[in-house]
């Protein structure tokens, strides 16, 4: 099994390698982080007897993800798992955030994941199933104040994974996506646990277990993942609630956590 | 002019020990995360202790190359400024995570810290330890009874649980004195651990949540002083023989796990090796 992981260099990638180096996968690991990439290959070839293979990669640069892709081509390498870990978000109110954040946030989260799906469907392995996982996110469930664009590109992903899952179906393409709520990979995210108090920690899900639990459901051939009951229960009522009102929920809870209600 | 390095010198049990050596006239060498911090332990021993010869080193252990870094930029010191000889390294840094989390290398952060940055240190320093029959000891625990290193799955990396993650990382504590013994006590090196009891530190509380946190800050309150195992790390390091015992609690041996065997030492060992990407030198090499 060849798989390929973008965003391999933080903290669910990193897990998610694991992972798959655990199952005897080869690996293919990109981030634009290129000395992570090395230090992740590097853990995984003194853990697990598998092949790593990695291109640092700017997944939101055309010529940057052309310079990977000459790589693969030139060594033949075929795929057989896709999981598109990379994305970002940058903290704060619509008005309060650096324009280019924004843009850069809908640049990486969604045009540079349509990018590299589509270019690594093109080079799957031939006669065999191919898995795709996209990583979106507990707030693509629903509109997010103070999170917008962040949800919003999270959506994006959500929609347009499950309207390619039924266009892909009939060629042996197997599309999980995976909504987790925080997942604690850093500090920071330590950090923004603490601050959201009980529901923060309510809705955390481990990083072991949604790494595990993210391959078995899409070899299953399942579609989506929200791991945590409480999640499914908080998705569901996403679904049911008018979205009016759960953007003003969530304003309310989102404002005391960043004490952002003050909107300039 | 014995030197001595400890790491996670700037708080807790390790500041305690920088105290206790630097007053009898140690030169400390200490390794800890924080600017901050270093800088405010080195204040504060200093103002106690105007003579403490205290230096301090900023490097985040739980990073291979940062324990590259730092080894490299302590062996210059000792070279420079100790004829390249190393009397004592404390391996004493450790922390307690509430979550599964990883280094920059995917390594389970307990596992990383507590031994893998122990074991890589150790190996980067041994030469210099080497040179003056020097001794390497670490802060076990008592919690790495009732426990057997999880060999298929060393980063416990399927259903992780805090604190058997803390409790391996322990036993590995003692299995690498152990070893670090079986290679070298003939020629000179010996290696200790050294069970604090509980303490009143904020280990517990460092980067953790929810439960762990809480059930830490309760149950600390019961905890001795730092003060109360730094003196026997300062026993461990005050006896000009070197003790043949391996696991000491109150100046005292004390019993260890029977897991504690050559066998499973040798297996850490190796595995330890692999994960560092390192391997350390016969003993006849010295």
């Amino acid at each position: 099994m060849n798989v390929l992981i973008t965003g391999a260099a933080g903290g669910l990638g990193r897990a998610i390698a694991n992972e798959c180096g655990s199952r005897g996968y080869n690996l293919f690991l990109t981030d634009i982080n290129e000395d992570g990439l090395l230090c992740i290959k590097r853990g995984l070839e003194r853990q697990f007897d598998i092949v790593v293979a990695t291109a640092a990669c700017d997944l939101t640069n055309a010529e940057s993800v052309d310079r990977m892709l000459d790589i693969i081509d030139k060594h033949g390498i075929r795929f057989d798992m896709l999981i598109n870990v990379a994305g970002l978000d940058y903290e704060g109110g619509f008005m309060k955030r650096e324009r280019e954040d924004l843009v850069k946030i809908v640049l990486l989260n969604n045009a540079a994941t349509l990018r590299i799906t589509h270019a690594i469907i093109k080079r799957r392995r031939s006669g065999k199933p191919f898995y795709i996982v996209f990583v979106s996110s507990l707030a693509s469930m629903f509109p997010m104040p103070l999170k917008a664009t962040y949800a919003a590109s999270k959506r994006f992903l959500l929609d347009f994974a499950t309207s390619l899952r039924q266009e892909l179906k009939r060629e042996d393409v197997n599309i999980l996506t995976l909504c987790p709520g925080g997942m604690v990979t850093t500090q920071e995210a330590i950090c923004g646990i603490k601050a959201q108090g009980f529901w923060g920690n309510a809705t955390t899900n481990p990083l072991d277990c949604v790494a595990r639990n993210t391959i078995d459901r899409v070899l299953a051939g399942k579609s989506i993942y929200v791991p945590g009951k409480l999640n499914r229960v908080l998705s569901f009522l996403g679904k049911i609630i008018p979205r009016s009102w759960v953007a003003a929920v969530i304003y309310l809870r989102w404002g005391k956590v960043t004490g952002n209600h003050s909107v300039s | 002019m014995n030197t001595v390095v400890i790491t996670g010198a700037s708080s807790g049990i390790g500041l305690e020990i920088a105290r206790a050596l630097t007053g009898r006239g140690c030169n400390v060498l200490g390794i800890a995360r924080s600017e901050a911090n270093c800088n405010r332990a080195k204040e504060r021993l200093l103002s106690e202790n105007p003579d403490a010869k205290i230096v301090f080193f900023v490097a985040d252990l739980m990073q291979q190359r940062e324990v590259i870094r730092v080894a490299d930029e302590i062996s210059e010191y000792l070279n420079e400024k100790c004829n390249g000889g190393l009397y004592a390294l404390i391996n004493n840094a450790g922390c307690v995570r509430s979550w599964y989390m990883t280094t920059e290398e995917g390594y389970e952060q307990q596992f990383a810290l507590n031994h893998l940055a122990g074991f890589l240190l150790t190996y980067k320093l041994l030469p210099a330890l080497r040179k003056v029959n020097g001794r390497v000891i670490m802060t076990g625990s008592e919690s790495h009874k009732g426990i057997r290193v999880r060999w298929d799955n060393v980063m416990l990396c399927r259903r992780y649980n805090p604190l058997t993650a803390y409790k391996q990382s322990k036993l590995c504590n003692i299995l690498f004195a152990k070893g670090l013994n079986d290679r070298y006590a003939a020629t000179g090196l010996r290696a200790y651990v050294v069970d604090p009891g509980l303490v009143n530190t904020d280990i517990g509380n460092k980067e953790t949540g929810g439960l762990v946190s809480f059930i830490w800050s309760l149950r600390k309150r019961h905890g001795v002083p730092p003060t109360v195992p730094a003196k026997t790390f300062a026993f461990l390091c005050d006896q000009k023989t070197l003790p043949e015992g391996l696991y000491y609690y109150l100046g005292k041996e004390k019993k260890y796990s029977k897991q504690v065997t050559s066998e499973n030492a040798n297996r850490l060992f190796e595995l330890s090796e692999r994960l560092c990407g390192i391997r350390y030198e016969k003993a006849g090499m010295a």
